[in-house]
This record gives structure tokens, C-alpha cells and sequence, in this order.
């Protein structure tokens, strides 16, 4: 087994998205049902949300200065070139948003959502767009991935089917 | 009991409706700023020679931004007495238009 640093920093940085994700979903939920009882655990889940999208960015940032360089030669040069041009380009930018998202939401989290509506109107909709921007960056980065991995196979046959 | 008088309609605190329209000015900010920066090559070497990679200096102006503003706007109360609905309402039409306005971007230019 073989396992380099830049495999581990890659498959850190989408498990700690996916983590992310999965904790704002538990936001979304825990809010639907906002009672004086469930308070500290919607602000405990927001915190993780927060918690694992920074370790994502870490992650990712660290990977894609150091590691990605290489990648990107070889998607465009393979048959899946948008791998780069559209997905990652917008993947690198879209995740920002989700981050900045994720930093929201425990702010939005410390106000009494049992009582206050619009407040938990508030946290589902942030808890809602982090689950929506984040899977889409997850997608995103399966398909960038899957441009190395059609390049590899299919070096020097772009184009052939 | 006096009937006439209405409840407080709820509200945001200070600092959530500070940080919410700091995140709406941020979400746009960072969309525009890719875009100006795959638009005029200039602006994308001068953040480059600024942490060594442009993507570095585009993170840190949207973290500084959001925790800047998010403490400005927190401490002069400024957005106290917006309606919160519309605050609401204008994060998640900013987060679908700086959305779409990366892929659209991306996928066209």
C-alpha cells in the first residue's frame, strides 16, 4: 500500500466537506423542530458545521497550491478539459461562499430559535444553501477527479470514443 | 389583559443581522472579484505577488471582509431595524445569483 501525503490531504478535504454538509443538514433538521431542549445541540451542530468546512478549506487550499498543479496539466490535456475550464474554476470560488455560509451559521444559531421564527427562518435557509452549495462542490470535485482519471486512461486518444 | 396591545414582531439580534448582510456583501464581493480577476490579468499578478498564489489572497479578502464588516455593521447597529424577512430573503437571492454568476462565467468566457 502506497498512500502519499497529497491522497491524504485530498480524501481529508472532501470527508471533512461531506462532514460539513452532513452537520448543517443536522441544523436543518434539529431547527424544523427548534424547542427549548434541542437549543444547545443546534448550536453544537452548527459549530461542527463551521469546525469541519475551515478544515475542508484548509484541507483543499493546501492540496490545490502544492498538488493540483500537476492535475490540471494533465486534465487539459485529456479528453475532459471543462474538468478544469468550468468545475474547478467554479468549484475553487463556489466553495468560498459555502465557507462563509458555514461561518454564518453559528451566529445565526446563538439566537433562541424556540421562540423566534424568524430566526429559525434564518438558520434553515443558511443551513439549507450550505447542503445545496456544498454537495455541488462535492459533485465538482468528483468530476475533476474523474478528468485526471479519464486523461490517464485515455492519454494521447483525445477525442476517440 | 390589554388586547390592543400587539407583540413585538420577532427580530435578529445585532450581530446576526450584521453578520447576515455581511455574508450578502461578501457572497457578491467574491463572485465580482473572480471574475475581475480572470477578466484583467493585472489585478490577478498583483494577488499573486501578494501570498505567492492568487486564490490565497482572494481567501483571505473574503475572510477579512466578512469578519470586518460582520463587526463594523454588529457594533453600529446599523441593520438592527431591517426587516428580517427581506434580509432573509436578499442572502438567498445573493447566494443564487453569485451562483450562477460563477458558472455561467466559467461556462461562457
Amino acid at each position: 500500500m502506497n498512500i502519499t501525503a497529497s491522497d491524504a490531504i485530498l480524501l481529508a478535504h472532501a470527508t471533512f466537506g461531506v462532514t460539513g454538509c452532513l452537520a448543517a443538514l443536522w441544523v436543518f433538521v434539529e431547527a424544523l423542530n427548534a424547542q427549548p431542549g434541542n437549543g444547545a445541540r443546534i448550536r453544537t451542530a452548527a459549530f461542527v458545521t463551521a469546525l469541519s468546512m475551515a478544515a475542508a478549506w484548509l484541507c483543499g487550499g493546501y492540496w490545490y497550491v502544492h498538488f493540483y498543479p500537476a492535475d490540471r496539466i494533465l486534465i487539459l490535456k485529456g479528453p475532459w478539459p471543462f474538468a478544469h475550464n468550468l468545475f474547478m474554476e467554479t468549484k475553487e470560488h463556489l466553495f468560498l461562499i459555502t465557507a462563509i455560509l458555514a461561518f454564518l451559521l453559528p451566529v445565526a444559531a446563538r439566537e433562541k430559535l424556540s421562540s423566534n421564527a424568524v430566526a429559525r427562518k434564518l438558520v434553515l435557509a443558511v443551513a439549507g444553501l450550505i447542503v445545496i452549495t456544498g454537495l455541488a462542490v462535492e459533485g465538482s470535485g468528483a468530476i475533476i477527479e474523474h478528468g485526471v482519471k479519464v486523461a490517464l486512461l485515455r492519454g494521447g486518444s483525445k477525442g476517440d470514443r | 389583559m390589554n388586547s390592543v396591545t400587539a407583540p413585538d414582531s420577532p427580530k435578529l439580534t445585532a450581530a446576526t443581522s450584521g453578520f447576515v448582510l455581511a455574508a450578502i456583501i461578501v457572497v457578491l464581493f467574491n463572485t465580482a472579484l473572480a471574475w475581475t480577476r480572470d477578466a484583467y490579468a493585472p489585478l490577478n499578478d498583483f494577488m499573486k505577488s501578494l501570498t505567492g498564489n492568487p486564490w490565497i489572497a482572494h481567501c483571505f479578502a473574503d475572510l477579512i471582509l466578512f469578519a470586518g464588516l460582520g463587526f463594523i455593521l454588529t457594533k453600529t447597529r446599523a441593520v438592527e431595524k431591517t426587516d428580517p424577512n427581506r434580509l432573509i430573503g436578499a442572502l438567498v437571492g445573493a447566494v443564487a445569483v453569485a451562483a450562477l454568476g460563477l458558472v455561467l462565467w466559467f461556462a461562457v468566457v
